[in-house]
């Protein structure tokens, strides 16, 4: 349930989760306060308070709930989460420069789980995978002049080729930097 | 006669839109705020034809770089020297109005040159081939050149333009504000509304304004020297430590993130101000000003360090405590939101809605704001930022942002453009104007981020790719619809009629 969540479409019906019911709320008070009766309310501020109550309790649990349930889906925890487990962890260092990539191993097997270093040698980069079937997995920001590399922990389910674009505008040729990773039946 | 009144005077078409009535003796506060008003929908024509460029490039699939330097056209034309010369000129006129000062001297004449005289340099760079989007992506212009792919020239015309307009979105603006209300004597005859600085409608501009300075101050510092070392008053080695790209990222971003919340401070603070005028039965006051207060702190102590979450997919590099803050002070500034909409809805319910298009239009911008919030923390979650950053859901969310504060600005203008011009604007093209944008940005937002949420990169030269096409066209039809309204709002203006009653009385009813 939380994976399907924490995806881009997920993202977009949470999005609609917090807007629609709001939105519907904003039209009917205004409908009804401007059109029907626009006298002024006789709700109790008894009332009005508990409502108020409801309302920022609502928000209150929503806030809380998705930000403890993306915990889980954070790279930090991802990457403890691998370290501590017996799998291999295979190392796949990325470097970007306009406009193209270098990749040390482009040939990965199914089922395993990769750790991706990514650095760029001129201006700002970025390093997106994407799922075969059109969606994207993760992007990460690579930026020039920094000691360390941008690094991210991705776990490899399905075989396939999977497309690689930079997502970080990076001039006039940005959306033709773009590579593949084939993903290997596990055998 | 003021310079301003005599500059809008002269000025073909849109000058016929703001003539400010000279008849009233209100000169010092309307002659600035129009004219900045006026320069603002200019900026607006420009921004409007080069956003339909931009996917026309797409779909009749020309050139690439015609994309990119539409792109960057688009995005620094809509932001700086529309939507915030827009909030510029509505929230002088609001604030000479509210405390009885004159929006006159060199200052507000500065801030009008610097953002257009800086946003036609940055224009005139963009055309010469710097190709950089809205945020520079720094240190994309040095490579560029390194590369040559534009011309250093470029760079340094640009950049002067680019360090114009922050003169006058940091400095220039924000003191002229912090001036008029904490300084100078009060003249009785140019009060129209009064209001104390901790009344909800005024504190938002308090606080935007101090948000301003304080946040644009890394930048100012980065940006000096950067522009000192590309005109060659210092050698490049002295600003060897501003070039690092890591330093101006986060310079640029502690500014420009806080630049969007200090305009959401700002155009809450003017809606807090304008909905008690339009209520049914008169009482002029929101349901409480505690909480309407309330949610601006909140919005401003949250916001300040939310900025962190523009570089969530830079972990490790960023570390993920700070990730992870940037996290909850984002999703923080939506227990403001959820606030303000409490005040606001409770405030109609109470009272009544005198629903006139001027003030529907800032209520539905503000939903089209909260629209954007909802996405804005979404894309803010450590988990979702993978997925969603640089892709559509970032464009979507910036659009959004821009034009919801641009219409609530707008509808707000609605209120003081009588008492600028005498004029006054028709109901029906007012309601057409708030149908149109309604349908047009909430649209051609759900488009760009449904766009995002499939995997649409943002500042992408091929959306002929695993049928991205679809949103872009999707994208196209709600933008013309958003456009065709800013076209009624402009038809209005123009077409507005002489007000019979004498104005003088009428803008200080
Ligand atoms: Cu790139």
């Amino acid at each position: 349930m939380l994976d399907m969540l924490f995806t881009g479409w997920g993202a977009f019906w949470m999005t609609l989760f917090m807007l629609v019911p709001f939105a519907a709320i904003f039209f009917y008070v205004v409908y009804r306060k401007s059109v029907t009766d626009s006298g002024p309310g006789t709700t109790p501020p008894a009332t009005m308070s508990r409502i108020e109550g409801i309302w920022l309790a609502v928000v209150f649990v929503v806030f809380v709930g998705v930000n403890l349930g993306s915990l889980k889906y954070m790279p930090t925890i991802k990457a403890a989460h691998a370290a501590t487990s017996n799998q291999p962890l295979h190392e796949v260092d990325v470097s970007a420069t306009s406009w193209a990539f270098d990749i040390s191993n482009r040939q990965i097997e199914a089922g395993s789980t990769v750790r991706f270093s990514g650095r760029s040698k001129d201006t700002m980069h970025g390093f997106a995978v994407y799922h075969p079937d059109g969606r994207m997995l993760f992007t990460m920001m690579l930026m020039p002049g920094l000691k360390n590399p941008t690094t991210l922990v991705h776990t490899f389910k399905e075989p396939g080729k999977y497309k690689v674009r930079c997502l970080e505008y990076c001039g006039i040729a940005h959306h033709a930097m773009q590579d593949e990773l084939i993903i290997a039946r596990n055998n | 006669m003021t310079i301003a009144t005599a500059i809008i005077q002269k000025t073909p078409i849109f000058g016929k839109m703001f003539a400010v009535d000279k008849s009233t003796g209100l000169e010092e506060i309307n002659a600035w705020p129009a004219l900045m008003i006026m320069a603002s929908f200019v900026w607006l024509v420009v921004a409007g034809l080069f956003g339909f460029v931009m996917p026309a490039t797409q779909i009749f699939d020309l050139n690439t770089d015609h994309f990119y330097t539409t792109l960057t056209l688009h995005g620094a034309a809509l932001a700086f020297p529309f939507s915030f010369q827009l909030m510029m000129g509505v929230g002088l006129h609001r604030s000479g109005g509210c405390v009885g000062k004159g929006v006159t001297g060199w200052l507000p004449a500065m801030a009008f040159i610097a953002m257009n005289l800086g946003a036609a340099l940055l224009t005139v760079g963009v055309l010469m081939g710097l190709k950089v989007s809205l945020v520079v992506m720094y240190p994309l212009p040095l490579v560029g050149a390194q590369m040559g792919v534009w011309s250093m020239n470029a760079v340094v015309v640009g950049f002067s333009g680019i360090y114009l307009v922050l003169a006058c979105m940091i400095l220039l603006y924000p003191i002229l504000v912090i001036k008029m209300l904490f300084f100078g004597k009060k003249r009785p005859d140019l009060v129209l509304s009064e209001r104390s600085l901790n009344d909800p409608g005024m504190l938002g501009m308090i606080l935007s304004a101090l948000t301003l300075l304080i946040a644009g101050t890394p930048l100012v510092i980065v940006g000096t020297t950067v522009m000192a070392a590309l005109y060659g008053i210092i050698p490049m080695s002295m600003a060897a430590w501003a070039t690092e790209p890591v330093v101006f990222q986060y310079a640029f971003f502690i500014f420009a993130h806080n630049l969007m919340e200090a305009m959401a401070l700002m155009v809450m603070s003017a809606m807090y101000a304008t909905l008690p005028l339009y209520l049914a039965d008169g009482t002029r006051k929101l349901f409480s000003n505690k909480l309407a207060n309330l949610a601006l702190w909140i919005l401003l102590l949250t916001s300040v360090t939310s900025f962190l979450h523009h570089f969530i997919t830079l972990t490790p590099n960023q570390p993920a405590v700070l990730s992870y803050w940037g996290n909850i002070m984002s999703w923080g500034t939506g227990i403001g939101a959820a606030i303000s909409i409490f005040t606001v809805l409770a405030t109609i319910w109470q009272h009544g809605l005198r629903a006139e298009p001027g003030i529907m239009a800032a209520l539905i911008g503000w939903v089209l704001y909260i629209l954007d919030g909802a996405s804005a923390v979404v894309t803010s979650n450590v988990a979702w930022s993978y997925q969603l950053h640089g892709t559509m859901w970032q464009s979507g969310h910036t659009m959004t942002v821009i034009v919801a504060m641009s219409i609530m600005w707008m509808g707000v203008l609605y209120h003081h453009y009588p008492v600028i011009t005498g004029r006054k604007l028709d109901p029906v093209l007012g309601s057409w104007f708030v149908r149109l944008f309604t349908i047009g940005g909430i649209g051609a937002a759900v488009a760009m981020l449904a766009g995002g949420a499939a995997g649409m990169p943002r500042r992408f030269a091929a959306w002929n790719q695993e049928g991205w096409m679809f949103y872009g066209n999707l994208i196209v039809i709600f933008g013309l619809i958003l456009g065709a309204s800013f076209v009624v709002y402009m038809y209005n203006l123009m077409k507005s009629r002489e007000i019979s009653a004498p104005m003088g009385e009428m803008a200080r009813a």
